[in-house]
């Protein structure tokens, strides 16, 4: 595991900002962490970097135990409140932080990564200033350097454009081709569910849900019938045999239910062609990310 | 450390507040030669000529009094947000999360910050030397090589002293309310001094000890007075009126070898203690 902690806990003072959370990412994954306002994502990002020390519970990054000044040499973070040096031009910038990483001077090796993050035209220029989209983009460069076999990124398209946006998205995916492990901290839940393999969801600092991306999405289908009168039986039949929960259908002779699997697609179709329904529409919705996340918040919340 | 170290020194040349202290030393430079040219005037024979011996120290002392004080404006003034505004930026965290030790961070600032005060003062005690000497003032024409040395280094460790207190103020107050605790204490010490000295003229122990335990809050100014001493020693009676205040001894006695070390034990501990609380805080 490239990152592994047990029962995690931070408090300050009279508030849990983070409660046992528990985590395993596997080398190569990107890894999606999602939460609303405040939920402690942050705050679980800065303890596995090291800026925060955990209250109790343990954890391992790289190998080794959290905080360790060595597993950070190849660990790149790009921080959610980015700001940098406004006096160094964005070369400056990445030779410090090329010394900060212990790395001799490249010239070749900042070319690429200010080519990787669009800012190859402009490193000679004073972060002070770029714009923010481009403090962003520097600030990805930096974390690049090492050739990361970790990478952090909190919120890392905040300042960008949907261009910017597409960009970074390419750049994480090919970040993962060539083995490097992220774990993405975004509110863009539509970003999140196109990049990341498997998402954790926390909310008021506890792991509501977690799980690879397929399971989560694939697990149960909303299914949209549109069909001619159904009798008493057949929804008394589709009640016991597909979704018990199942409302009666509506005046416009919609019927919505929701399915375990999709194999119970054309099962359904058998049933009411069968009892000589005439079926219009039949339309499986798979459920999104966003549908997913609002879900598990909103039962919380209610909670 | 040494990236930090630098970075903090380039990003303090660079700070508008470094500029303007630059152009004051300038000004306060221009000033004094144009101080000493009058009195350099006053001819022989004068109704002043009496007056010169003690006038002589009087403005040797103010030199060497206003440029210290400079010197320990300049580095609170950069020390005081040194990482206080880092931590309150967020610039840390970029910084942080490399393969750097905390320790080393503190370090690297302070590094950074000594050897830019270092250069300054320096300079600034140069500048002062060679003005003086142009002017022919007898305190500073008369000085031995050993006595401008040991000047130099006690001069150098007022502001590297202040400078201990003021990283341990930045790691644990934010920048303004840091800037102005650290110029609060560095002139509580003068004031420690003349307690003293009021307590040795009123015979009484308790302002003795008032003024003694004010110069354990702030040890600069004795340290400054330790300098003076090394540069001005054989000012008489006219040194011991001006120099008023003597640190922890007071009454114009030198400080003895037990406040240099506590003066010592006070700097390294305060720079131990910014590295102890900077290595627990959680960076936010």
């Amino acid at each position: 595991m490239i990152i592994e902690t047990e029962n995690l806990v931070k408090a300050y003072q009279n508030k849990v900002a983070v409660n046992s959370i528990n985590l395993s990412v596997e080398k190569g994954q990107i890894y999606g962490f999602l939460g609303p306002n405040g939920a402690g994502k942050s705050t679980t990002i800065k303890m596995l970097t090291g800026l925060v020390f955990p209250s109790s519970g343990k954890g391992q990054v790289l190998d080794r135990p959290l905080g360790d000044v060595q597993a950070r040499a190849k660990l790149g973070y790009l921080p959610e409140h980015f700001r940098y040096q406004e006096w160094m031009t964005g070369e400056d910038l990445l030779n410090f932080h090329t010394s900060l990483y212990r790395l001799k001077r490249d010239p070749e090796r900042n070319r690429n990564v200010l080519r990787r993050v669009g800012l190859l035209e402009q490193g000679n220029y004073k972060v002070g200033g770029y714009s923010k989209g481009m403090q962003q983009r520097i600030g990805l460069a930096c974390a690049l350097l090492p050739g990361p076999d970790l990478l952090f990124l909190d919120e890392p398209t905040s300042a960008l454009d949907p261009i910017g946006r597409k960009d970074v998205r390419d750049i994480i995916l090919d970040l993962q081709k060539e083995g490097t492990t992220i774990f993405l901290n975004s509110h863009l839940l539509s970003e999140v569910e196109a990049v990341c393999d498997h998402i954790a969801i926390i909310n008021k600092g506890v792991i509501v849900k977690s799980g690879s991306m397929k399971d989560l999405l694939m697990g149960k289908v909303t299914l949209s019938i549109r069909c001619s009168p159904i009798t008493e039986d057949i929804y008394h039949r589709i009640k016991e045999r597909f979704d018990s929960t199942a409302a009666p259908q509506l005046e416009d002779g919609s019927i919505f239910m929701t399915l375990k699997t999709r194999e119970e697609i054309p099962e359904i179709a058998a049933l009411l062609t069968a009892g000589g329904i005439k079926l219009y529409e039949l339309t499986p919705q798979h459920e999104t990310l966003e549908s997913v996340f609002l879900k598990v918040v909103g039962e919380e919340e209610t909670s | 450390m040494i990236p930090i170290a630098s970075a903090a020194w380039k990003e303090a040349v660079r700070k508008k507040t470094f500029i303007v202290m630059s152009i004051v030393t300038v000004l306060y430079l221009v000033l004094w030669a144009i101080l000493l040219y009058y009195f350099q005037n006053l001819g022989p024979g004068s109704k002043n000529e009496s007056f010169r011996a003690l006038a002589e120290v009087m403005v040797s002392q103010m030199g060497l009094q206003f440029s210290s004080m400079l010197m320990c404006l300049l580095t609170i003034i950069l020390g005081a947000g040194t990482i206080a505004s880092e931590l309150e930026s967020g610039m840390v965290h970029a910084i942080l999360s490399r393969p750097l030790g905390r320790t080393e961070y503190v370090l690297g600032k302070t590094l950074g910050l000594a050897a830019l005060t270092a250069l300054y003062t320096t300079a600034l005690y140069t500048a002062l030397l060679l003005i003086s000497g142009a002017f022919a003032l007898s305190t500073i024409t008369t000085l031995t090589f050993v006595q401008i040395l040991e000047g130099w280094i006690l001069y150098l460790l007022v502001p590297l002293c202040v400078l201990c207190l003021t990283i341990f103020g930045s790691v644990s107050l934010k920048v303004v309310p840091n800037g102005l605790l650290m110029i609060f204490i560095y002139l509580l010490g003068n004031l420690g001094g003349m307690v003293e000295m009021i307590g040795n003229y009123l015979n009484s122990r308790s302002v003795v000890s008032s003024g003694i335990f004010i110069s354990l809050i702030s040890p600069f100014h004795t340290l400054y007075t330790a300098a003076e001493r090394a540069l001005l020693p054989s000012s008489g009676l006219a040194g011991e009126m001006m120099r008023g205040m003597g640190g922890l001894t007071g009454g114009g006695r030198p400080a003895s070898t037990v406040m240099y070390v506590y003066i010592a034990l006070y700097s390294i501990g305060f720079l131990a203690l910014a590295i102890r609380k900077f290595g627990r805080i959680d960076i936010n």
